[in-house]
């Protein structure tokens, strides 16, 4: 211990301060950097892997990996085709649900919710949220199926049989309840929660007085809503969306257990298909060799195409700190 | 205006004439980025007197306050350069340890800051950075601190509670006790009763005043009255410049300058 | 009434009644439109919990908890192996993430703060937060099963830990940027390096926010089935300390279970999703009233 300086007070004791203890601050800064580091090194190896796991297989079809129809294990020949379909078109039916449905509960419990409703409903839409997605996939199985398969298809299959393009895509061929829009609906629900609550914190953040001077003008709450919280948080609503497009595109559990599984392309989204990650979930542990790298290769793709949709959202999303 | 003049009249102890002088400063400049917050500062504060800095806001003044402990070091923008010699070194440049240095030059904030610890941990807390005492030690520094900022009837029965449990008030001093304790040099004060009211505020002031004993203080404050009834010495700042310094007396019955007549009998500011 | 059409005829103008009726509607449908969507919502979450405590409640025995999970076609078991498989790898993948989430959460929100780095790493983070779990589950596979030539729970908890990992950044250093500045500049004011005024004053002060990340996080992680899928996979034996085997974990049996030949295969999934999903809410639930709490 070395005396650094001595001073003594008319009315104190003599201080003796030890000569700068603090060794540890520099490491401590290392390794708050070396974890910051530690996410940037995680996407990389993510992306890394998926290119060098999927590389032999982009190798052997090139483009055709992407556009071949085929999921051949007897003759090893795989095309990504219907999975690639079969996610883009459950993605697209769950925005095309979800989305008014996330909007409308993000305004009821913005603007019409009463005060002491808020917390609890706004609660029950976050639990939602935190609800595992294979739950999802069991409820959608066991009982949203059976349900949809007697209520739903079985009677607009009768009606649309032999029409002209409704004929096509809302036909099923044999009426289960599993498919394209079944896993469709499945994650609409499943997205609902996630884009309400990103939109309610977002609605929250427009300052009182902008609304209020709305309504001081004698604006309907309609109004207020498309004149005033849409064109101020519309760009980080969009954000929003995109963060539960991002979600939808790689969803498994829930999805694996109501789409059928079906490696063949159907123009009716009522027939059963695949996703990128459904297939992967359901024959990833039986791969061997090159069916392997055609799974890993399928999971490339969706990391490209997630990565895409995630960093626009996110770029969207961060324009809301602009209040 | 004589008036005016009376009514600030100084009451402050007179200052001691044979007071060493403790921080030295020369040609100071300061920078926030490209922003030039203070401008060739020259002055001596002396030992074991109350300096009071005032001024407009904006003017400057917490902003030399924050370069006696480096505290602006903190942000990457902020830089300042000159002398501000305290014993024999220049502690704005690089050969100092920083956190040595603001050992020795305390300083108690606007609002009071009660780290999230017991009042007893809250002023301990410089001391078990720096010293190694025994807990009796430990235990008689602190009740020393607490009774030096009149602290010490009030919480005695309640060390081991939450600091953010007191009142705003108590809460200040139990921040000067946390600076105290550590047995500074030196002891800044940044308009430490803004946020107080006014008995509190009466409870600080007379503080500060017996603290002078064993501490040298600089006081930033908006308050003119306060200035006149706490200080030895009372510095005029105005637009990043110091525009007179000289015994509070003088500052307030005799100032040199029109500018500070003009301010300190509240015909601008 | 009579009062109004005085009114008027007095003054010669209606003063009343002067709205749309198109601006009503308007306004009408959007107020139906927006409660008929949040009770949607609100009946999903109540149809599942229904659902789940109708079909999962009537498995509920004290078998559950003391047998292990049972092979094709044998009669009775439980979830016993399954269950402490999966505190094990929940808990072993938050055990690597914290400390790793909340350093690097740290560093965002103090020694970064508006560092082109730290600007990068909030963004991969919040990529990370969003990436499908199941690409998780491969990456891990890639460098962890295939060149150990083995599922392993290890590699179950790394993959876990990838996933809260995030969580835990994004949380930690919203938390830390509320703790006030002032705090840092008293605590540097007395003589405190920064590692000191971090550990002792910021992450104290930010305590139960970084706790309540912490505990979304297992949250997050407790029900996740994809990336444990390629990585512990599953057995069904008695659970094994030595966590370089495969090891049997909730998710996974309840997924392997429920669309399974058996009726107690079956009835041990649903009871399984019951057990999971009520510990998933109450954590959430948790972790919320601690914020609010505060």
């Amino acid at each position: 211990m070395v005396a650094v300086y001595e001073r003594s007070y008319q009315n104190a004791t003599k201080v003796t301060r030890k000569a700068n203890p603090f060794g540890f601050d520099p490491i401590f800064a290392a390794l708050s950097k070396a974890a910051a580091i530690t996410v940037l090194v995680l996407l990389a190896g993510i992306m890394a892997s998926m290119i060098y796991g999927g590389w032999p297989a982009f190798r052997e079809f090139g483009l055709g990996f992407l556009t071949g129809t085929q999921w051949d294990t007897m003759n090893d020949r795989y095309g990504g085709l219907p999975a690639i379909i079969g996610t883009l078109s459950t993605a697209l039916i769950a925005m095309m649900i979800g989305v008014p449905l996330s909007l409308g509960t993000a305004i009821y419990l913005t603007q019409l919710a009463p005060a002491w409703f808020k917390r609890p409903v706004g609660t029950a839409v976050e639990l939602l949220a935190a609800v595992p997605s294979i739950i999802y996939g069991m409820w959608g199985l066991f009982v949203f199926v059976p349900l949809f398969a007697a209520y739903f298809q079985v009677p607009v299959s009768q009606v649309v049989e032999g029409m002209p393009i409704l004929g096509t895509i809302l036909y099923a061929r044999s009426p289960s309840g599993l498919g394209i829009l079944s896993a469709g609906i499945i994650l609409a629900f499943m997205i609902v929660p996630f884009i309400a609550s990103l939109t309610r914190d977002m609605l929250d953040q427009i300052p009182t007085v902008l609304r209020e001077s709305a309504y001081g003008i004698g604006c309907t709450t309609w109004e207020v809503v498309r004149h005033v919280l849409l064109p101020q948080a519309g760009v980080s609503i969009v954000g929003a969306i995109m963060l539960g497009l991002g979600r939808a595109l790689g969803e498994t559990m829930a999805v694996t257990f109501v789409i059928g599984n079906a490696n063949r392309l159907s123009a009716s989204i009522m027939d059963p298909g695949s996703t990128i990650a459904s297939r992967i979930a359901s024959e990833f542990n039986e791969a061997l060799g090159m069916q392997m790298n055609a799974l890993i290769g399928l999971g490339c793709v969706l990391f490209f195409v997630t990565f895409v949709v995630l960093v626009i959202a996110r770029i969207l999303v961060s324009r809301v700190k602009q209040y | 205006m004589s008036q005016m003049a009376v009514q600030d009249a100084p009451s402050a102890a007179a200052p001691n004439k044979d007071a060493k002088v403790c921080i030295g400063v020369k040609n100071l400049d300061f920078f926030y980025g490209s922003f030039q917050g203070l401008k060739n500062i020259n002055m001596n504060f002396f030992d074991r007197q109350v300096t009071a800095m005032i001024g407009p806001s904006g003017c400057g003044k917490s902003t030399l306050l924050r370069v006696f402990n480096r505290i602006y070091s903190l942000y990457p923008d902020q830089r300042a350069t000159g002398e501000v010699m305290l014993d024999g070194r220049n502690i704005i440049s690089n050969n100092v340890d920083i956190n040595e240095l603001r050992a020795r030059i305390g300083m108690v904030f606007q609002k009071p800051t009660p780290f999230p610890m017991s009042i007893y941990d809250n002023c301990a807390f410089g001391m078990r950075l720096y010293e190694k005492l025994s807990k009796s030690e430990l235990d008689d520094r602190v009740e020393q601190a607490l009774r030096k900022a009149a602290l010490w009837d009030e919480v005695k029965d309640k060390l081991k509670q939450s600091g953010m449990g007191l009142s705003g008030g108590q809460q200040q001093r139990m921040c000067i006790a946390r600076t105290i304790a550590q047995q500074p040099d030196v002891i800044l004060f940044d308009e430490p009763t803004s946020a107080l009211d006014p008995i509190s505020t009466g409870k600080i002031e007379e503080l500060i005043e017996e603290l002078r004993a064993d501490f040298s203080i600089v006081i930033v404050t908006h308050n003119m009255q306060q200035a006149a009834r706490i200080s030895q010495y009372t510095a005029f700042m105005y637009l990043g410049e110091l525009i007179e310094f000289g015994p509070t007396t003088k500052i307030f019955m005799d100032p040199e300058q029109k500018r500070t007549l003009d301010y300190v009998t509240g015909r601008f500011g | 009434m009579s009062d109004t059409t005085a009114t008027a005829g007095l003054q010669g103008q209606v003063k009343w009644g002067r709205v749309r009726q198109s601006r009503r509607v308007s306004d009408k449908v959007l107020r139906v439109f927006a409660t008929a969507s949040t009770m949607v919502a609100v009946f999903v979450l109540f149809w599942i919990l229904g659902m789940l405590i109708w079909k999962g409640g009537q498995g509920i025995s004290l078998d559950l908890f003391t047998k292990i999970t049972p092979g094709p076609g044998t009669a009775g078991g439980g979830l016993l192996n399954a269950i402490v498989g999966s505190i094990v790898l929940t808990f072993l993948g938050i055990a690597i993430a914290t400390p790793i989430g909340v350093m690097a959460g740290t560093y965002l929100a103090e020694y970064g703060k508006g560092s082109r780095l730290a600007d990068l790493v909030r963004f991969i983070n919040d990529i990370l937060l969003s990436a499908p779990s199941i690409l998780i589950g491969l990456f891990v596979y890639v460098i962890l099963v295939m060149p150990f030539r083995g599922y392993s729970g290890w590699a179950g908890s790394v993959a876990l830990a990838i996933i809260a990992l995030p969580v835990i950044v994004r949380t930690t250093e919203d938390m830390l940027r509320l703790v006030p500045n002032s705090l840092r500049e008293a605590g540097a004011a007395l003589g405190a390096p920064t590692s000191v005024v971090i550990r002792q004053i910021s992450w104290r002060a930010a305590k139960a926010g970084i706790v309540t990340g912490i505990l979304l996080a297992l949250a997050r992680i407790a029900g996740e089935t994809a990336p444990l899928l390629f990585t512990a996979l599953n057995n069904s034996f008695w659970f094994n300390w030595n966590l370089t085997g495969g090891i049997s974990n909730l998710p996974v049996t309840i997924y392997a279970f429920a669309s399974a030949p058996y009726d107690n295969w079956q009835q041990l999934a649903w009871a399984g999703a019951l057990l999971i999903t009520g510990a998933i809410l109450a954590l959430s639930i948790g972790a919320r009233s601690l914020l609010n709490r505060k």
